[in-house]
């Protein structure tokens, strides 16, 4: 296969809803194995573009291609199956399955048992079973949760293991490119900084491509390469953090024409939630 | 009051119940019966911590429950065969019997409270069975293996409605891959159990031969996996139009299936294929109309009597044999990549998706496995009863097999199963029985008279009712749930607690 610069590249992408336009012919690449994050105020459209690129929604126009191939119009399951792997800005977990079973059920696309081989549980089944399950054990281990909680129902783990779960899921369907819709909402500064980390683990060390939708300005700055700034719909600046902390139209997007004359420099836009 | 008291008296009062209503005749199967219950549940609510605690509270629950069997027998004895006029056997005789009968419930409550302690500790595990209740099943193996030879000894004459009321849980337990694993609501279930019965019907009998002189009389143990496979294609073809709809709309498409498919049994006797002027066939009888298809050849295997219908255990054999390798099959199933995408499409549709699920592909085998066991239980009953009838297949069963999952725990195997011996033996044993009961008693006394017109029997919807709401109100997760929907149902009430490994196998 050809290998791409750009693991994502979106071309005048367009979805409209009745009258509204949600997202309005935002182009948009992601370099292989970047971190880039999509910020923007409420209602710019930033989980209408996610919800395009991971399947949920099919774009009224424009080009989706995810590593050569065009993603645009796929339904869920088969993004999946290309190689973008998600959460969720709500946590969704499989709430009354264990944490075991959550990570196996991420695996699903990555495993071939055909109902016959389960009924008669041949050879290659088992084998294949306890192979998924070593590996969604060290993927609990991996993302902090620990594979000695595996058993545990998803929905009795703390608020930051649940969000450290549906990342450990995320992975699990062996994405190259992973896709985080807020991950880190909710979390206090220390359970911020030790999922910060992790992010930056699971580029390096998996060579896994990152895309953050993040209100967390600190979380942004810190580990983004490259940053895209929506509002209404429309992508009104891109660059590294540096670039978009100081572009101006950025300012006035956050805080309003006013604050854009009097806050120059220093002044971040400000965490929205 | 202990634990263990109170379940000897639970499980007392049931084997008083049964005494009263079925005779003295019956005392010894109560015992079982009681003996059986007390130990299970003892055993499981034991303080104790040792195996004798376990055996000692089984024991006084047996224990007590084998004094209300006693005063059973001698309540049945002195106050009811005398009315019902019955020439009892001498009191003596009674109450031996009723100290036998308690001798074997202790017996049997001990050894389920003994097993109780064993479980997971005896080498009995193997990969079929878990661990953790090799030990139980073990003894429930041997009580399940024993009930014919013993129905027989003692006359009882229940195995024929036991054979029925096994063939609504292996529907049951078919139906619980759709509802409780997949969570989605088929109401017409019934259609892929009178689809198995009419392949049974058509593949191993003389209908066919008789109409078009070519006879194909296969054999029982293929037409078996046939009439599942039918079943399954057949949930196949019902469901792809259907599964891409949601919640409601399938409960109503399917209920219409349910409906259709008898219609159409009934109806293919007449059966006329026109292309054009060229007639293929001509008033061809498929189905056998109203009076349906019979008889039926019975399976052969050498050692076995099929073919003599007035003994009925090789059919209760080869029935736990079908449902045991259905268990089986359904375990594999859910501890499997499938069963876990069920699950996951049961959670949250968009959530599994997005982990790489094809949701209408995974409901459509969903729908197709639920079909395939109801197959196995239509090819066993059509062989059963010699026949397939088109009345045997309408909406009650659909009804009742869902009532079962339900009243047992969606999602639970074992809870279905309990569900399904709750409801079925209620319906076809203890109704019945209790209809005659006080048709005996109204006739051999002026006085209750009015008993007469009583008859419980036609109460069954009712009563089917009235134990639904009170379940809602009262349990909703079911007599024995599965782990995860109590805790989904009791949100808040209790900390959940953590499930046992499922992982394990």
């Amino acid at each position: 296969m050809a290998v791409t610069p750009n693991i994502l590249e979106a071309a005048a992408v367009t979805k409209q809803f009745g009258g509204l336009t949600a997202v309005n012919s935002v182009d948009f690449v992601i370099e292989r194995g970047s971190i880039c994050s999509v910020i923007g105020p409420n209602g710019a459209g930033k989980t209408t573009f996610f919800n395009m690129i991971t399947g949920v929604y099919t774009p009224t126009s424009g080009s989706l291609f995810f590593d050569g191939q065009s993603i645009a119009g796929l339904k869920p399951d088969q993004v999946t199956a290309s190689g973008i792997g998600r959460t969720f800005q709500n946590i969704r977990l499989f709430n009354n399955m264990t944490a075991l079973e959550n990570v196996l059920v991420g695996m699903h696309a990555r495993l071939h048992a055909n109902l016959f081989g389960i009924l008669i549980r041949s050879n290659k089944v088992k084998a294949e079973e306890t192979r998924a399950r070593r590996t969604a054990l060290d993927l609990l281990d991996y993302v902090g949760i620990g594979s000695e909680r595996a058993n545990e129902m998803s929905k009795n783990l703390p608020y930051g293991d649940q969000r450290r779960l549906e990342v450990a899921r995320a992975l699990a369907t062996d994405p190259k490119l992973l896709l985080l819709d807020e991950p880190t909402a909710g979390m206090n500064p220390q359970e911020t900084a030790v999922l910060t980390k992790l992010i930056r683990q699971i580029r390096d060390e998996r060579n896994i491509t990152v895309l953050l939708i993040e209100h967390d300005m600190k979380v942004v700055m810190d580990i983004s390469e490259r940053i895209t700034v929506l509002d209404r719909g429309i992508k009104i600046a891109e660059g590294n953090p540096e670039q978009v902390r100081t572009n101006e139209q950025v300012i006035e997007a956050y805080l309003g024409r006013g604050a854009a004359a009097h806050g120059k420099g220093g002044r971040r836009p400000a965490t929205s939630q | 009051m202990s634990n263990a008291v109170k379940v000897g008296l639970w499980s007392g009062l049931l084997g008083l119940f049964i005494v009263i209503l079925f005779s003295g005749r019956s005392i010894l199967m109560a015992g079982i019966i009681a003996g059986v219950f007390a130990g299970l549940l003892a055993g499981a609510r034991t303080d104790g911590t040792t195996m004798r605690d376990g055996m000692r509270d089984a024991a006084i629950a047996a224990g007590v429950a084998g004094v209300l069997l006693l005063l059973s027998n001698l309540i049945r004895h002195l106050l009811i065969d005398s009315l019902v006029a019955q020439t009892p056997p001498s009191l003596i005789d009674q109450i031996l019997v009723g100290l036998l009968a308690a001798a074997i419930a202790v017996v049997i409550g001990v050894a389920f409270g003994a097993a109780h302690f064993l479980n997971g500790r005896v080498g009995l595990a193997s990969a079929r069975v878990p661990a953790s209740s090799a030990a139980t099943w073990a003894l429930l193996g041997l009580v399940i293996a024993a009930y014919p030879f013993l129905d027989q000894a003692i006359q009882l004459g229940w195995i024929g409605i036991v054979i029925t009321s096994l063939v609504f849980i292996l529907l049951a337990m078919g139906l619980n891959v759709v509802v409780g694993y997949a969570g989605l609501l088929d109401l017409g279930y019934a259609a892929f159990f009178a689809i198995g019965a009419y392949t049974v019907a058509l593949l191993s009998s003389d209908h066919l031969g008789g109409q078009t002189g070519v006879s194909i009389r296969l054999s029982f143990w293929l037409v078996l996996w046939i009439a599942a496979a039918m079943a399954a294609i057949f949930g196949l073809i019902l469901g792809s139009p259907t599964l891409p709809l949601r919640g409601d709309y399938l409960a109503i498409v399917t209920l219409g299936f349910g409906e259709i498919v008898p219609i159409v049994f009934r109806n293919l006797d007449r059966l006329t294929i026109k292309i054009g002027d060229w007639v293929l066939v001509k008033n061809f009888n498929l189905t056998g109309g109203e009076p349906g298809i019979s008889p039926i050849d019975p399976p052969v295997l050498p050692g076995l009597n099929f073919a003599d219908r007035t003994d009925q255990r090789p059919w209760y054999f080869l029935l736990i044999a079908i449902i045991i390798l259905s268990m089986i099959l359904i375990n594999r199933l859910r501890a499997s990549r499938l069963g876990r995408a069920w699950m996951a499409m049961r959670e949250d549709e968009l959530a599994a998706a997005s982990m790489g699920i094809n949701i209408v592909q995974t409901k459509l085998l969903a729908f197709s496995m639920g079909a395939f066991f109801s197959g196995f239980g239509g090819a066993f009953f059509a062989a059963f009863v010699s026949g397939a009838f088109p009345s045997s297949f309408d909406f009650s069963v659909s009804v009742i097999v869902l009532c079962m999952v339900i009243l047992g725990g969606l999602g639970n195997v074992t809870g279905v199963i309990v569900g399904g011996l709750v409801i079925e033996l209620s319906d076809r044993l203890f109704l019945p029985q209790m209809s005659l009961f006080l048709q005996d008693l109204a006739k051999a006394n002026p006085t209750l008279e009015w008993l007469q017109r009583f008859d419980p029997n036609l109460y069954r919807f009712g009563l089917f009712g009235l134990v639904l709401v009170m379940m809602m109100q009262l349990r909703p997760e079911g007599l024995l749930p599965n782990a995860r929907r109590r805790a989904e149902l009791h949100e808040g009430d209790e900390p959940a607690e953590p499930v046992p490994t499922a992982t394990a196998s």
